[in-house]
């Protein structure tokens, strides 16, 4: 059984008289312990769809099912946003303590989890994406990245299955992303994890199980890294750059090499060096 | 400079009133402001200065940074005592008398008590503030409004928004320390001038800072739904604040203090201080 489920799913944002597109039509499946990327411009609708999936949401049309809970049932909307964690674009934005361990300690706070129990939870989450040491500091010393990944830890904290990251590298340095990056692909492979992982930025979706490109609130594409990254029409189309070494190969193709379709840069060197 | 704001006044120490509990220290600070309205012979002033002297020498915080709370007030301090001595009326032992001015000794005793006052209650909120983190005084006044509950008053929400405000305070400096550089590199001037000048420079800098600040508190609100704010009216609390030996200690020491006060006030050694009490 998917974990989350999307049946013909539509939302538009009702502002007065105007009407916004959100997303339209999506149908969509996702399985349990797969890392997904979700692809798209500026208003695309990604952040919207994020958000019918934990129920700050709720479809206009379809149904948005997560682990058997329809999203509908106000009853039930905390354990689905226990479930299906979110973390943000900016993480100074998500943190509500000036001291880490509290801050990680907040959601199960919220839920009336036992202490001793929010004890461990923030040691393991800690651990989890490896900020032990600053457990007792504050955040304004930390790096963007760090940052994050205490964002990231808060949101373990309440031991979700599934972990959203809404451009949470958007606004992050190379490293800093990289370290989210490392981190997130970490928790889906250890822990078996659920990620959806939000980005514009194609290079972060090389290693996903699944790519979701996104375009006015529809699904453009969706499949394999390899399978959507040759739809070059469709992506230019969605607003999207492909990665350099992607690109690189599709210009040596048209010049009439014999080289693959490749995501990663070693790939990209290997093939050229098999060409002579 | 991050960590100052945070943590405010806060002077890391492991001493006795450091590891006190912040809400038998908040409780001994009202008990203490209290003392010191109480106070009116030469003898209870000595009680209440040997008390200061040895909370802050159980505080292991140099007498220096105390003092510097002091030096702030010392303006307030010295106007008032001059307005005290000029305005007191009654009195006997007259030192000057010039047209409608007169200066007795009992006006400059009580100006000097009134002074002695107010650096009494400085020098007791400075320690409080010195040895307590803000993140603690919010944990403890959550705690001692407690029985607030019983009228439906929201304190857990209130110890919430106390808490992001404390978390909020270095991040928005930091962002009008910014916005500032950027309007100094477009030529702005906040220091010549007016005060109307100089308050009309501030608004192309109050205006950036309102739509960022906005901007963020609608991130925070979802990051707070996303965290699960108000999922059961049956909130945990992670950090619980425990009650040890020094808090007995401390209470019995203040205690001590505040009947000291109060009997010496009533006894014929109030008395004693004949030239000091009112
Ligand atoms: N709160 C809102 N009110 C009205 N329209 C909105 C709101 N949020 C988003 N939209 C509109 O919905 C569309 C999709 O936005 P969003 O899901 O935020 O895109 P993305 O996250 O991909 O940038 C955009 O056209 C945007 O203008
Ligand atoms: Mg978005």
């Amino acid at each position: 059984m998917s974990i989350i489920e999307l049946n013909n799913v539509s939302f538009d944002y009702q502002s007065g008289e105007d009407l916004s597109r959100g997303v339209k039509n999506i149908n969509l499946k996702i399985e349990k312990g797969k890392f997904i990327v979700l692809l798209g411009h500026n208003g695309s609708g990604k952040s919207t769809l994020a958000k019918l999936l934990n129920g700050f949401l709720i479809p206009d049309e379809g149904d948005v099912i997560v682990n058997g809970i329809h999203t509908k049932d106000t009853k039930r909307i905390y354990d689905i946003r226990a479930k299906v964690g979110m973390v943000f674009q900016n993480p100074d934005n998500q943190m509500v303590a000036s001291i880490i361990e509290d801050d990680l300690a907040f959601g199960p706070e919220n839920l009336g989890v036992p202490r001793e129990e929010i004890q461990k939870r923030v040691d393991w989450a800690l651990e989890a994406v490896n900020m032990n040491e600053y457990r007792y500091g504050t955040p304004y010393k930390l790096s963007g990245g760090q940052k994050q990944r205490i964002a990231i830890a808060a949101i373990l904290a309440m031991l979700p299955e599934i972990l959203i990251l809404d451009e949470s590298t958007a606004m992050l340095d190379p490293k800093g992303r990289a370290e989210v990056m490392e981190t997130a692909k970490r928790l889906n492979r250890d822990n078996n994890m659920t990620v959806i992982l939000i980005t514009h930025y194609m290079d972060e979706a090389i290693d996903a199980d699944e790519v979701i490109v996104l375009n006015d609130g529809e699904i453009a594409i969706q499949g394999t890294p390899k399978e959507v990254f040759r739809e070059t029409e469709i992506i230019k189309e969605a607003g999207l750059e492909l990665p350099v070494s992607t690109q690189v190969a599709l210009l040596l193709q048209k010049a009439g090499h014999p080289v693959p379709l490749v995501l990663h840069d070693e790939e990209l060197v290997e093939a050229v060096c098999r060409l002579k | 400079m991050n960590r100052d704001i945070t943590f405010g006044q806060y002077y890391p120490a492991d001493s006795f009133v450091h590891k006190m509990d912040p809400r038998v220290k908040l409780i001994l600070v009202v008990a203490f402001i209290v003392a010191v309205f109480l106070v009116k012979s030469l003898f209870s002033y000595i009680a209440i200065t040997i008390f200061v002297i040895v909370g802050i020498l159980g505080s292991h915080v140099p007498i220096k940074s105390i003092l510097k709370s002091v030096r702030g007030i010392i303006f307030v301090v010295l106007l008032t005592a001059i307005l005290n001595v000029f305005f007191y009326s009654g009195g006997e032992r007259v030192l000057v008398h010039w047209w409608k001015i007169t200066i007795t000794v009992e006006s400059l005793l009580f100006a000097l008590r009134m002074a002695l006052r107010l650096i009494f209650l400085v020098l007791g909120t400075t320690l409080l503030t010195l040895t307590t983190t803000p993140m603690n005084l919010t944990d403890g006044m959550e705690s001692l409004m407690a029985p607030l509950k019983l009228i439906r008053f929201p304190i857990h929400d209130v110890a919430i928004i106390m808490s992001i405000a404390l978390r909020f305070i270095p991040i928005l400096m930091e962002e009008v320390n910014k916005i500032m550089l950027a309007q100094k590199a477009r030529g702005a001037d906040f220091e010549s001038g007016g005060l109307m000048k100089r308050a009309r420079a501030l608004l192309p800098v109050l205006i950036p800072l309102f739509v960022s600040a906005f901007r963020r508190a609608d991130e925070l609100a979802l990051a707070l739904d996303a965290r699960c704010y108000n999922a059961t009216p049956h909130r945990t609390k992670y950090k619980v604040l425990k009650l040890g030996w020094r808090d007995a200690a401390g209470a019995f020491y203040s205690a001590l203090l505040i009947f000291a006060v109060v009997a010496i006030n009533a006894s014929f050694w109030g008395l004693f201080g004949f030239s000091l009490s009112v």
